[in-house]
């Protein structure tokens, strides 16, 4: 595991505590969702929504409850979708 | 990963990893214990309430597994030569020094052998809870394994138990606000 995943699962585990005593907002899907982009991330910059979807976090996430949670973590900043990339691409945000 | 890698993977962790346990160590001794002894003067003056290097050994060895035992070392000799100079080089403290860097990394691979994995991995949620149960554990072990070189009271054990787990809680809360943030900043 590299320095920079170390460092993002340390992020993980104290993202996590920070959802379960209620000061983070993301929703289950959400939260799934973030956390698989940012595995995914760590391969490949962008990300392509088809490869999250396959992501075994989200494997189990109905079509609707992900593109719901998928748009919503855009709205709120966590992702941030890549028009150069071409369609389907998505950023992770790396301050979060 | 070439070894060359390897090996500087591991200088560099060494260094982060020891530093944090350094730090937490001073912050404890020179900050809050002072402010504990004057809310607390009954509880034991060389006990801390919030003992942060605890959470250091705790995650360190949640996320390097074995290696913790080499990136936690050079911090925890520090640590113990600073309370008792050149005493740290006697058999009891050597052994409290070895306990101290092999328990949380040895009761991370034990669970894991046990069918309880708690270590990181990509696809997997982190439990905090759980490493902070497991905290408990290894705190319990060292706190029992160190009275055998070196010999204290129930009433010590206790006092290391409750500062080793607030501890724990404490500094990951700070790292949790700390990380969140410099996630807010960033908006």
């Amino acid at each position: 595991m590299s320095e920079i995943s170390k460092l993002a699962e340390l992020r993980k585990l104290l993202f996590e505590m920070e959802r379960s005593i209620g000061l983070q907002n993301l929703s289950a899907a959400e939260r799934d969702i973030y956390y698989a982009a940012s595995d995914l991330a760590e391969v490949r910059r962008d990300v392509k929504t088809t490869r999250l979807q396959a992501h075994k976090l989200v494997i189990g996430i109905s079509r609707p409850t992900f593109f719901r949670a998928l748009k919503s973590l855009v709205n709120k900043g966590y992702l941030r979708q890549n028009a150069a990339a071409g369609r389907g691409f998505y950023h992770v945000e790396s301050s979060r | 990963m070439t070894s060359d890698t390897g090996d500087s993977d591991l200088i560099k962790e060494t260094v982060i990893i020891s530093i944090a346990y350094v730090l937490a160590f001073a912050v404890t001794f020179k900050l809050l214990l002072p402010v504990q002894n004057i809310f607390f003067p009954k509880f034991p003056s060389y006990a801390s309430l919030l003992f942060l290097p605890h959470g250091v050994r705790v995650l360190a060895a949640w996320l390097l597994g074995w290696r913790s035992v080499i990136a936690l070392f050079p911090g925890v000799f520090f640590s113990f030569w600073y309370v008792a100079g050149m005493g740290v080089f006697e058999p009891s403290r050597l052994f409290a020094i070895s306990v101290a860097v092999f328990i949380p990394a040895a009761t991370f691979h034990t669970m894991r052998r046990l069918g309880v994995d708690l270590f990181p991995a990509a696809g997997k949620t982190p439990c905090w809870h759980c490493i902070v149960l497991t905290s408990i554990t290894i705190s319990a072990l060292t706190a029992s394994m160190t009275n055998i070189a070196i010999t204290r009271t129930l009433n010590d054990l206790f006092a290391y138990l409750i500062g080793d787990f607030f501890g724990m809680f404490f500094l990951m809360t700070i790292l949790m606000f700390f990380f969140r943030s410099l996630r807010q900043s960033e908006e």
